[in-house]
């Protein structure tokens, strides 16, 4: 695995695109429904019909004992654990020589 | 657009299951063939930056919010909606298991509706105007009816389940990511126009 500067340039600025998207959306992303659940909303589908299967770690990208800086830092996670991922998947899969 | 658990009976999330296994089956292929080690960090850096805008919703009208998809971006980026495919399975499994947002059992069904769907619509729209009138405002165009097809093909999918009825549904889907749409083709351009500028060598359209 060997990168090239540039590659580690885009890397490294994607990084930093989803550190500040990270630190600036639990301010400024819009907390209203997004248009699946307005839509559900319009339908008149009762609120018990969405039902979780599992217990997720960090429901709603939250992580309640810090807050917003919970927030931050979960999104930051999941930000850098699909890089890590998209990554694996690309090495894996990646066209052999 | 994540559809949660519960919203599709889980017989039928298991024929989504089957689509989405035959798609990773297809993607893997392309990759093989196609994926070089050159472009693996952007396939990569798209998933993270796609799981980071995904959280940026914006207001639209009718008190309802919507963020940028990217289907029709990787798909334009790639000129393979297989790269879609990839890269949103990667995400939406994350944004399921972790945050919660799309369930684990409609895996199959957001995949489905955001990269195959997505994907197709997107980079077909682009191929189809591209010619005619140019780049950027085929990507804008693909990337806004990506969205559309998607959202209405979700609500066709409610409806089969039996949770919205199927006008309702259209009506409104349609209606609220026609103006996501809107954010979606301009960020797709953004994405796309920077690319050009930067890395030219990383984008599809400049190898063909």
């Amino acid at each position: 695995m060997e990168l090239s500067q540039s590659d580690k340039y885009l890397i490294v600025v994607g990084i930093i695109f989803c550190i500040a998207l990270a630190v600036l959306s639990p301010y400024i992303a819009s907390g209203d429904p997004d248009g699946l659940e307005k839509s559900a909303e319009d339908a008149a589908v009762g609120e018990d019909v969405e039902a979780p299967v599992m217990e997720s770690p960090f429901p709603d990208y939250t992580y309640e004992p810090l807050d917003k800086l919970g927030e931050i830092g979960v999104l930051i996670f999941g930000g850098l654990i699909t890089l890590v991922l998209g990554l694996g998947i690309g090495y894996a899969l990646k066209k052999s020589d | 657009m994540h559809i949660p658990d519960g919203f599709i009976p889980l017989g039928q999330c298991a024929i989504y299951y089957v689509i989405l296994i035959i798609a990773l089956y297809f993607a893997g292929k392309w990759a093989r063939a196609n994926l070089d080690e050159k472009r693996i960090p952007l396939l990569a850096v798209l998933a993270a930056g796609i799981f980071a805008i995904m959280s940026m919703n914006m207001p639209i009208p009718f008190g309802t919010s919507g963020h940028m998809v990217g289907g029709a971006l990787v798909a334009i980026v790639f000129m393979a909606p297989e790269a879609a495919i990839l890269v949103f399975t990667a995400v939406l499994l994350i944004q399921a298991l972790f945050f919660g947002d799309g369930g684990i059992t409609a895996l199959g069904a957001n995949v489905f509706n955001m990269a195959i769907v997505g994907g197709f619509v997107g980079l077909y729209t682009f191929k189809g105007l591209q010619g005619i009138i140019g780049k950027y405002p085929s990507a804008f165009v693909a990337a806004w009816l990506a969205t559309l097809v998607a959202a209405v093909v979700a609500a066709i999918e409610m409806a089969i389940a039996g949770t919205f009825p199927l006008t309702v549904g259209i009506a409104s889907m349609a209606l609220y990511h026609a103006f996501i749409g809107i954010i979606e083709g301009v960020l797709t351009v953004i994405v796309l126009y920077a690319l050009e500028k930067f890395r030219p060598d990383l984008l599809a359209w400049n190898r063909e």
